[in-house]
């Protein structure tokens, strides 16, 4: 009886540790995943993820599955902002789905930073419209997919401490459909380029 | 000054000289290239790597430094059963092609070669230049930029800039780079990754039928092609930059070993080269500041009948130069600055021996500084200042004032209607040329006769 318990402990600890390892990335993705973090991709985004260079966006923090979506619509040439056909179209062009994972799991990882604190005003107004919307605009509250505190909820990107000015493109192309994402296109829509710099200025505040 | 000027041999030695740089900075037009084929291997836009071609940006720096191996195409593999890899070709070979088409037109045009006439003035070039690149990936951790370029001066396909990479990556504590790596190439600053250096220094194409700039250091282009050399590097951080290297004389359409009778001499045993340098990247902006240098002993080639063994003693020309850069790279506006100074120490002691100096000692200062901007990568232009002055030595420079100091400014305006096209129009303005402003050649030729004005179409794909 008691061997019987031993094993039924047993095996209940393999499955759990074997749970465990199908959540990471294998570990050869991972060391490959990490020579590109460092070798390749911090290059632009900065050495663990917080890029200095406000045209590339900072990756620290952010969520796996959204990191890990926008690599595939890079490589699958879905994604059709200037810099992404510039750069990333060719970037992850090559990437297999294990690496992908592996990128996705080192930048989610890495511990963000707080980005440039601009203006008062121009943040107090951001945070409204983040907040609360904006009823003449139809513009729904970032935060009820972003999350309250823009860290981003399920598939919706973290926001918080992003270079202004890569939010601020980002709307340009969700408003003008060169990044074709049909939710976003209808809230930038509904902005107007002193509101969507409102919103940039509060998020790159955000810790 | 020493009293050697007046022997027969000196008039001979000084028109032979003179004949050499001639033909030294004619044939030195440079020839900095931008490829198509990385952007190919990379799936990249030229943006990525150049803010306009060739002058590279943090990233295109750091591909360089990288081996030129980052790529995204299909790989054809080898793999070991411990999963090394033991091939890696890309599926397409990373070939390009350059096209240069120019017209250049002189203040006044130059003296007849052989009789007392001018020359003819509004020369086209069609092609200047045509060169074939083989530039990307050869194998894991291995690159290669070679250039094979036909010109129009010389009528024949000869090597050009050539650089053989390897390099690999160590992933430091607090994941930090480190990037170490050797190359292989052929001409001094061609290896380096700031376009503040000379082989790939602004003006990045001149005329080849216009008189450039008469004289110059070692370092500065003299070189090129014409050595081999070994180096290794370190980049830390993407930041901080160390190299160390070896040239040693590597002639080409010259039949081995090279002796006395080699034209344009040859490189006693090994030449030094050191490179180190600080880059700083915030935002948009990049900023740069580095030291480099070479010691070359060479056997001169002092002209027929003058043939020196390759012993005895040789001429040290000792090269140590500043060079700084910086750059906005914007998405509408880009702006970039670099300088760079040049100072060579000459001991001519084999020079100064068969009496083709005045003096043992002498020295070689030149300064460039240019300034860039573009319009959305689309519309743009260049303005430069460059000086080149040093010692008085009229045998050896076998000019009428005895003086190389030649200085002046460049303007270039830009059109690229894509982004691997370009249309130049440059002029290029000289207040002195070998040491004087007006009848510098003792024939009543001025500086400002060799102002000129240089059209070019120029093509990479």
């Amino acid at each position: 009886m008691m061997k019987r318990s031993l094993t039924a402990i047993a095996v209940a600890c393999a499955l759990v540790v074997g749970v465990a390892r199908a959540d990471d990335p294998d570990p050869i993705a991972r060391a490959t995943a990490t020579r590109l973090a460092v070798g390749v991709c911090g290059t632009c985004h900065g050495p663990r993820g917080i890029s200095q260079q406000p045209k590339y966006p900072r990756l620290a923090s952010q969520n796996a599955n959204y990191l890990a979506a926008q690599l595939k619509a890079f490589r699958g040439q879905t994604r059709g902002d200037p810099d992404a056909i510039g750069y990333m179209w060719g970037m992850a062009g090559n990437l297999e789905d294990s690496t992908i994972d592996a990128l996705a799991q080192y930048y989610a990882s890495q511990p963000a930073i707080v980005g440039r604190h601009a203006d008062a005003a121009l943040v107090a107004r951001g945070k409204s419209i983040y907040e609360q919307g904006l009823e003449s605009g139809g513009v729904p509250a970032c935060a009820a997919c972003h999350g309250p505190d823009a860290h981003g909820v399920g598939d919706f990107p973290r926001l918080a401490g992003q270079h202004a000015q890569y939010v601020l493109k980002q709307l340009n192309s969700f408003q003008t459909n060169m990044r074709n994402v049909a939710v976003m296109h209808g809230v930038a829509q509904g902005l107007k380029s002193d509101e969507m710099s409102a919103v940039a200025a509060f998020l790159e505040a955000q810790p | 000054m020493t009293g050697h000027a007046g022997h027969t041999m000196t008039t001979l030695s000084r028109t032979l000289a003179g004949a050499l740089i001639a033909v030294a900075f004619w044939a030195m037009a440079p020839t900095a290239s931008a490829v198509p084929s990385f952007a190919r291997q990379t799936g990249m836009a030229c943006e990525a790597c150049h803010t306009v071609w060739p002058e590279l940006t943090h990233f295109g720096r750091m591909f360089k430094a990288s081996g030129y191996v980052i790529d995204n195409l299909k790989q054809v593999k080898g793999v070991t059963p411990q999963r090394d890899e033991i091939l890696e070709l890309s599926s397409l070979p990373p070939l390009s092609l350059m096209v240069q088409v120019s017209g250049t037109q002189l203040s006044k045009p130059l003296p007849d070669s052989a009789v007392n006439a001018k020359s003819q003035n509004g020369t086209i070039a069609f092609p200047q230049q045509v060169s074939l690149f083989y530039a990307g990936k050869i194998a894991p951790h291995v690159g290669a930029f070679i250039q094979l370029t036909y010109g129009y001066d010389s009528g024949t396909i000869g090597i050009d800039n050539t650089d053989l990479r390897y390099a690999d990556l160590a992933v430091l504590p607090d994941d930090q780079s480190l990037i170490y790596g050797l190359s292989l190439n052929n001409n001094p600053t061609i290896q380096d990754l700031w376009n503040s250096t000379p082989a790939f220094g602004f003006p990045y194409a001149a005329s080849a039928s216009a008189p450039g700039v008469p004289y110059g250091a070692q370092i500065d282009g003299a070189r090129g092609q014409d050595v081999a050399g070994l180096s290794a590097y370190v980049f830390w951080n993407e930041s901080l930059y160390g190299e160390l290297g070896m040239y040693r004389s590597a002639k080409q359409g010259t039949t081995g070993p090279l002796d006395s009778t080699t034209a344009g001499g040859v490189l006693k045993g090994g030449a030094p080269y050191w490179r180190f340098a600080y880059e700083h990247n915030f935002g948009r902006h990049s900023i740069e500041a580095g030291v480099y240098g070479a010691t070359f002993e060479i056997f001169p080639d002092l002209g027929a009948g003058f043939g020196q063994p390759l012993a005895g003693p040789a001429d040290k020309y000792q090269d140590v130069a500043e060079d700084v850069q910086y750059q906005f790279v914007g998405d509408q506006h880009l702006v970039s600055f670099e300088a760079t100074r040049i100072h060579e120490s000459q001991t001519l002691n084999a020079t100064f021996a068969a009496e083709a100096s005045d003096s043992l000692h002498n020295d070689l200062t030149t300064l460039r500084a240019f300034g860039t901007y573009y319009y959305k990568r689309k519309i743009g232009g260049t303005v430069g200042y460059f000086s080149t002055t040093g010692s008085t030595d009229a045998t050896f420079l076998a000019n009428a004032s005895g003086q190389p100091d030649t200085k002046g400014w460049i303007a270039e305006v830009n059109y690229l209607p894509w982004l691997n096209a370009k249309l130049s129009l440059q002029y290029v303005n000289y207040s002195k040329y070998s040491g004087l402003r007006s009848n510098y050649d003792g024939a009543g030729r001025n500086a400002g006769d060799n102002n000129t004005i240089y059209a070019l179409v120029w093509l990479s794909y």
